[in-house]
């Protein structure tokens, strides 16, 4: 989910009833909120109405890309895939109430920290292998994340054991397609080796863990090799 | 005796509580009763659940659908029931998730909300058994029974407690 700020004046709808709410984080497609819900800390994930879309079609997209959301954390975690609990679905306001990894860490914050101490950094390759392990696993399930970054990556505390967590399924789709896998991996190779300098051996090595991870990996990296030469700025002559 | 309220964060008005009895004898007046309407709650079987929050997520999914018109059974006790089932089967959840004639241990669900106040004496006279506390939920609870109704995978096991994949599946199973 975009950090950036939101809309301006951005629309009346209201925050759930929560317990301790406070608000997290306001992106571009909805607001995270942190609260108490059935006696446990949870997550509220809403999606505000955007109103430059027609109104018919805002309904639509955003039930939609709840439903999807729901769906695809479900079916991570069927697969053994670490995601987040979802405790309750509202089809009304398009909010999903899920688990709040308590006292995360997101595997971006990690990363930068590691970089800046100088310390465990052999502790990164290890990240980076099971992060590759867990996409592929992802992967092998025909599930495609769709915004994948290292911020929408958890670590459970302790850090140092890389318990890690996706979240933030909200453009998830199931596909088979090596070009849709391999889109999704190019998604996070371009946030990656922009996010943090100097980790293109880093990103490496989660590609080749990926690679022996995943029983159908060959023909998604093909493809990863051929989204890579189709980017921004670069030349397609020849 | 120790029952079990919470309120609904949602729905301020309405709170829930679960009061769980065992050596029960009546189990089939009971089924009456509530069929009837003269006990007004949801009789849930007491071997399927694990936690009081998988109570509590059927019954807050129960009472939105119910205040917004959507619900899939009939009454919201009903609903509260279905909700607990995995798959979108009414019958197959009220017999398997509501009590049978030779039940022993039964668990009620009493919403109380601005329209209906719960009168727990009164429930309780009218159950021929043993109230016991929340607590005691766990020596009731039939695991294999839950992990085979669930159907958890090997893989979900290694990520989550069986609580977290009855919710998972719970919540989603109207999109699954």
């Amino acid at each position: 989910m975009a950090g950036g700020a939101g809309e301006a004046g951005a629309c009346a709808v209201s925050p759930p009833p929560l317990r301790g709410l406070q608000l997290v984080q306001q992106g571009a497609e909805a607001r995270l909120y942190r609260g108490q819900f059935l006696g446990r800390a949870a997550v509220v994930k809403l999606r505000f109405p955007k109103r430059y879309r027609h109104p018919a079609l805002e309904e639509r997209l955003s039930r939609r890309r709840t439903a999807q959301e729901a769906r695809s954390l479900l079916r991570c975690r069927r697969a053994g895939i670490s995601a987040p609990v979802v405790y309750f679905v509202d089809y009304v306001s398009n909010c999903i109430y899920l688990e709040d990894i308590v006292e995360s860490t997101t595997v971006r914050d990690y990363i930068t920290s590691v970089q800046q101490s100088g310390k465990d950094t052999n502790n990164l390759f290890l990240l980076a292998e099971k992060i590759g392990e867990v996409l592929a696993r992802m992967h092998d399930e025909d599930l495609i994340h769709g915004d994948l970054t290292t911020s929408n990556m958890l670590l459970r505390p302790p850090v140092e054991e890389l318990d890690l967590v996706l979240i933030d399924f909200g453009l998830s789709f199931m596909s088979g397609l090596p070009e849709d896998k391999g889109v999704d991996l190019y998604v996070l190779e371009r946030a990656f080796l922009s996010t943090h300098p100097n980790t293109d051996t880093l990103f490496e090595a989660l590609l080749k863990k990926y690679s022996t991870t995943s029983k159908k990996s060959s023909l998604v990296i093909k493809k990863l090799d051929e989204v890579r030469l189709r980017g921004r700025k670069r030349s397609m002559v020849g | 005796m120790q029952h079990f309220t919470h309120q609904l964060e949602l729905f301020p008005d309405c709170s829930v509580t679960l009061v769980l009895f065992n050596d029960v004898k009546n189990a089939v007046a009971l089924r009456k009763k509530a069929m009837e309407g003269s006990i007004d709650g949801a009789l849930i079987n007491p071997a399927m659940i694990v936690d009081p929050l998988q109570i509590l997520v059927a019954t807050n999914k129960a009472v939105h659908l119910h205040r917004i018109g959507k619900m899939k059974t009939r009454t919201l006790n009903a609903e509260i029931i279905f909700n607990l089932s995995p798959n979108n089967n009414i019958s197959d959840a009220l017999k398997k998730f509501g009590i049978s004639d030779n039940d022993s241990a039964v668990l009620i669900v009493l919403i109380e909300d601005k329209e209906k106040t719960v009168n727990l004496e009164s429930i309780i006279s009218q159950v021929e058994g043993q109230q016991v506390s929340l607590a005691e939920l766990h020596k009731i609870t039939d695991i294999a029974k839950v992990k085979k109704m669930y159907r958890l995978t090997p893989q979900e096991e290694k990520i989550g407690t069986l609580l977290d994949g009855i919710i998972c599946r719970m919540s989603t199973k109207d999109i699954a």
